[in-house]
């Protein structure tokens, strides 16, 4: 296909993905697409530090930073939560800064590490200071629907707003892939210390990525928790849910590629759901004996991730109009 | 590997020389004609790879010729143990109504649900409703698991009852769809300042203003909630209400706990449990001799496992729970049966009250919807609900029925029980007491 | 002053305990580099087994380690070659999924078949504790912390003075090197994970007297031991005992003297501080700085 007709597709699809609601009543299974859109976004956030090689598990914290600034800046002292956005992605860029001392320090696992223990220390942080987050109870948003305060009658408007995070964070992935931050992160991921011979300062570069995916992160975990009605530590710092589970998505779909992620979450998160529905209630764990299996089977038969069986299908027609940005994008 | 690398480099060395010039203040540059209709290209095909991908998840729902009723526990996961015991009781309840004739002659069916944590709790709670078309839901067991759920189904407008999550805040949030027949975490400090003062007090000699208690309490929803309510309980009711220590259910180690405790020289301490902390710290106090009486609250002070763990030691451990089975039966028709059908059906003795209380939980759901034709309308519900009057000591638990304006049940009171040779027996109140506590340091 | 004391002892004997879940850690950490989030299932399933053992068979908690130890030599040395050896030559990110994989299927297994009882075991010494000048020591913590001492020393001297010992600290050391100078390294990746699952076993078995079994009891480990084994240095068995000393005095001071709620947080908060000022551990000796990476 010419790239003229691609781009009437690509509008088509898109307006496809539109009218979603309009054929679905059903708000769960607006749920499921809204979850998916919502993890397409995360996993994509979660890749930008992804592409200089540095392997977040601690981005739970920037979710929890940010779902909880606007929860409480909302239900304590009524700020509406599109202006408690704002606040919420400074305090998420101040978590980033914090958790950008080990990574400029650290490397590899250590780095790794580090991550999960600062998430560790917010989610009891949280659990303690009663008199600001309520303790383990958690914020319960109370249902007043109204544009302002992000609370609505219907899953429509979540859905759209999803839809459009996850647009914008994908392509924002795509343009840092493909900037001059991109190389060099890409470069440090390489090799760290050929690409600083060469006066790329990949500390910058590295701090940068984070930063960037930290904000969009805690900006996530503001729709999130006007989403999910409910916000309390044991959910909003989950490693499983918002540190593995992204992780996890860009690993399966193929870790540090701008369409990996979207792979990942559209594959991982109805499995996830479809298993607990299926299998839970026929014995109890069932459905995580299976998703474990999963993940050491794909690890194990596809180490590149799903992108990277896809690509040459994918890419195989045009392979002779581009081909030094193909190899890019591959990387 | 290496040479690979290199390759890779000298490639972006070309690209990174050309483009250190242009680097914007966020990272950010423009890009060339040729970048966007590569992306563009591959945007389609991943897009539309996506799309066919989700189009599989659409089955509709199926309109329901029998009763179906969400039942939502969590089953697997960390509360696997006491959610799938919840799950039992309203199971049994519902197998012998269904025996008997259905409810308004349609047999009840639970559409299961697995709330495995709070999160999947809205997943689960929305499939139920909109995918398997259930027009009310029970459950949960879980106070941070219903609290999700049940704003699903509140803003749904569809009936919710819950039978067995604790935490206050659940029928205070205005919505009229939602009724609990269990106790709250008020009603459970209400029975334990009660306790102290009416029995407590006397025993050791003490007028009720120089009793000292500490409250010692796991900090999730469960153990946070009924803390803060029986330590503002007590302080009203003028117990001195000496220290109050949470700490994680899951430590592998509490001695940091006892000395606190053995620090504030109580005279009674009021623990909020889980299973295994439950055991943990009464092993500790014992091992650095905190000679303090315990009175647990529910959770893991009346499982067998917790006497099982401390052997001779959990004698005269007191408890303020849900109605177990050591009890005046006469207070509780029904439960000897109940025990009989959970024997029969799981091959076992039940492991808490929790299965008890999900039985009683369920017949009044049955009871309401019987009343509404089988109809699960809110406003049927509501009416038929507000209707009922069922009074003290006519239920397998021993509670009655009667819904307040927040649809919460008032004629409910958790009993004191007390570990008295391996057996959980009931002490207080007196009607279904069948045993004297007695009081062992 | 008394109190200080009993928090001190308190806090050491439950070091021991940290310590012994570490050791296994630190040795395939150190030798395959493997970030292995089963690691607290691999303590759990050896608690299942000591539970199995006394109630099946009335066998007296310690000496199941006789059986334990063996049995999980030996799910090491299988773990190792069918779950990690094909992926060996994957990302550091990619190991940490097929363990975080094994996690879950392990801890649901458990739950399938043993459900998600609470299960002790009761034995005549549980709860007993002897005196010193008044400072109570618990029995069943204090065999465990000279279990860990005894641990220590004899992993010491195997990595001393054997063959295979001096092979494993050289992958520890570099293990590109080692490889060129001979060593056979998946043997002694089969080796060091074995030894690795025996230590959390012997963990496993001495922690049965005081501690409930149920399926994710592993998971509070698993974190604990990452901290105490690279705050005591990759390599280094004497840090790993002196670092999880350390741990459990932080935990045991801070649960009394701040807040019982926070003691991990606390824990976690100088693990991050120790990261950033001295990657290679408190007691590390350079090993394995490579990997750390001060950039």
């Amino acid at each position: 296909m010419k790239p003229k007709h691609l781009r009437t597709f690509g509008a088509a699809i898109f307006i496809l993905l539109l009218l979603v609601p309009v054929f679905f009543k059903s708000t769960f299974v607006l749920h499921i697409y809204t979850l998916i859109f919502f993890y397409i976004a995360l996993t994509a956030a979660w890749n930008i530090p992804a592409f200089g090689g540095q392997l977040s598990l601690g981005h739970a914290s920037f979710f929890g930073i940010g779902a909880y600034t606007a929860a409480i800046l909302y239900v304590k002292y009524g700020v509406s939560p599109w202006f408690g956005l704002l606040i919420a992605v400074g305090v998420s860029l101040l978590g980033g800064v914090i958790l950008s001392l080990p990574l400029i320090r650290l490397r590899g696992p250590f780095f790794t590490l580090a991550s999960i223990a600062f998430t560790e220390v917010l989610r009891m942080v949280a659990i303690d200071w009663r008199s600001m987050t309520n303790g383990s109870v958690g914020i319960n948003i109370p249902f007043k629907p109204g544009f302002k305060n992000m609370t609505f009658t219907s899953g429509e408007p979540f859905y759209y707003l999803f839809l459009a995070t996850a647009v914008i964070v994908v392509l924002l992935t795509y343009r840092i892939r493909n900037s001059a931050l991109g190389f060099h992160l890409r470069a440090a991921a390489s090799d760290d210390e050929a690409a600083r011979a060469l006066g790329v300062n990949t500390s910058l570069a590295q701090f940068l990525a984070l930063m960037w995916s930290a904000g969009l992160t805690g900006v996530l975990g503001v729709f999130y928790v006007f989403y999910n009605y409910v916000m309390e530590p044991n959910t909003a710092f989950s490693l499983d849910l918002f540190s593995l589970q992204p992780a996890l998505n860009g690993i399966i779909g193929g870790m540090g590629t701008v369409w990996g992620p979207v792979i990942g979450a559209v594959l991982m998160t109805p499995l996830g759901e479809f298993l607990r529905f299926y299998l839970s209630t026929i014995q109890q764990g069932l459905h995580y004996v299976v998703y474990g299996l999963v993940l050491i089977l794909t690890v194990k038969f596809i180490p590149g991730g799903i992108l990277s069986i896809l690509e040459p299908l994918i890419s195989r027609k045009k392979k002779d109009r581009d081909k030094p940005k193909e190899k890019e994008e591959r990387s | 590997m290496i040479s690979f690398a290199k390759v890779d480099l000298a490639l972006w060395g070309q690209d990174l020389n050309r483009d250190l010039g242009r680097v914007g203040c966020l990272g950010l540059r423009k890009l060339t004609n040729q970048e966007k209709g590569a992306f563009m290209r591959k945007t389609v095909w991943i897009v539309m790879l996506c799309v066919s991908l989700v189009l599989g998840f659409s089955a509709g729902a199926f309109a329901a010729k029998t009763l179906e009723i969400g039942a939502l526990y969590p089953i697997s996961g960390s509360l696997a143990l006491l959610g799938e015991e919840s799950w039992r009781g309203a199971e049994i309840a519902r197998m012998q109504r269904n025996k008997a004739g259905g409810v308004a002659g349609m047999e009840v069916i639970f559409v299961q649900g697995d709330a495995n944590t709070p999160a999947t709790s809205r997943s689960e709670a929305e499939r139920l409703i909109e995918q398997k078309g259930v027009k009310g839901i029970l459950g949960t067991y879980s106070s941070s698991r219903c609290m999700v759920a049940s704003e699903v189904a509140g803003r749904k407008g569809i009936p919710y009852f819950e039978l067995g999550a604790i935490a206050n805040d659940i029928t205070t949030r205005g919505y009229k769809t939602m009724w609990r027949i269990n106790p709250t975490a008020a009603h459970f400090s209400v029975a334990q300042v009660e306790f102290i003062i009416d029995w407590l007090a006397p025993k050791l000699g003490k007028k009720p203003s120089d009793i000292k208690v500490s409250v010692a309490h796991e900090d999730s929803d469960y153990g946070s909630s009924v803390a803060a309510s029986f330590s503002e309980l007590a302080k009203k009711k003028g117990l001195q209400v000496v220290s109050v220590e949470p700490y994680a259910a899951n430590s592998s180690d509490l001695s940091s706990v006892i000395f606190r405790l053995r620090k504030a020289e109580p005279d009674i301490v009021v623990a909020v449990s889980y299973a295994q902390d439950a055991i943990l710290l009464s092993r500790q106090a014992i091992e650095l001799k905190l000679n303090v009486p315990f009175i647990g609250t529910g959770g893991g002070h009346s499982l067998q496992s917790f006497a099982d763990a401390l052997g001779k030691n959990a004698e005269g451990v007191l408890n303020v729970d849900f109605t177990q089975y050591e009890v005046n039966t006469a207070f509780t028709p029904g439960l000897t049966n109940f025990l009989g059908l959970y024997k029969e059906t799981f091959k076992a003795n039940p492991r808490s009250g929790h299965s008890l209380a999900n039985y009683m939980g369920a017949n009044v759901v049955f009871d309401i919807l019987q009343k509404t034709g089988g109809s699960l309308d809110p406003k049927a519900v509501q009416k038929a609900a507000m209707a009922m009057d069922v009074k003290v000591g006519s239920t397998a638990t021993g509670w009655g029925v009667k819904f307040d304006e927040n649809g919460q049940n008032i004629r409910v009171t958790p009993q004191v029980t007390q570990w008295r040779d391996g057996k959980l027996v009931t002490v207080f109140p007196k009607g279904a007491a069948v045993m004297e506590p007695i009081l062992i340091k | 002053m008394d109190l200080y004391i009993q928090v001190l002892v308190s806090g050491l004997l439950l070091g021991g305990v940290y310590a012994l879940i570490s050791i296994g850690l630190n040795l395939i950490f150190g030798v395959v580099r493997i970030i292995n989030f089963a690691h607290g299932e691999m303590v759990m399933l050896s608690m299942y087994l000591t539970f199995w053992l006394h109630h099946l068979y009335g066998m007296d908690p310690y000496l199941a380690a006789i059986v334990v130890l063996p049995v999980m030599f030996l799910f090491g040395v299988a773990f190792q070659r069918v779950v990690v050896q094909p992926i060996l030559t994957t990302s550091a990110t990619m190991k940490i999924f097929t363990t975080v994989g094994v996690s879950l299927l392990l801890q649901n297994l458990v739950l399938i078949f043993w459900k998600g009882d609470f299960r002790t075991v009761q034995t005549s010494y549980s709860m007993s504790a002897f005196e010193v000048f008044e400072i109570i020591v618990s029995i069943p913590r204090f065999v465990a912390f000279v279990a860990a001492l005894l641990s220590i020393i004899i992993l010491y001297a195997f990595l001393k003075f054997t063959f295979a010992g001096k092979a494993l600290r050289a992958i520890v050391e570099d293990n590109a090197v080692a490889r060129l100078m001979g060593v056979n390294v998946e043997r002694h990746y089969l080796l060091a994970f074995g030894l690795g699952c025996a230590f959390s076993g012997l963990g496993g078995v001495l922690l049965m007297p005081f501690n409930a079994v149920y399926p994710t009891v592993g998971v509070t480990y698993t974190l604990l031991a990452f901290v105490v084994v690279v705050l005591g240095g990759l390599g280094s068995m004497s840090g790993t005992f002196l670092a999880g000393l350390f741990i459990g005095v932080v935990e045991a001071f801070g649960g009394t003297f701040v807040s019982p709620a926070l003691k991990e947080a606390i824990y976690f908060g100088i693990f991050i501080l120790v990261l950033l000022v001295r990657p290679q551990g408190l007691f590390g000796m350079g090993r394995g700085t490579e990997e750390v990476g001060l950039k």
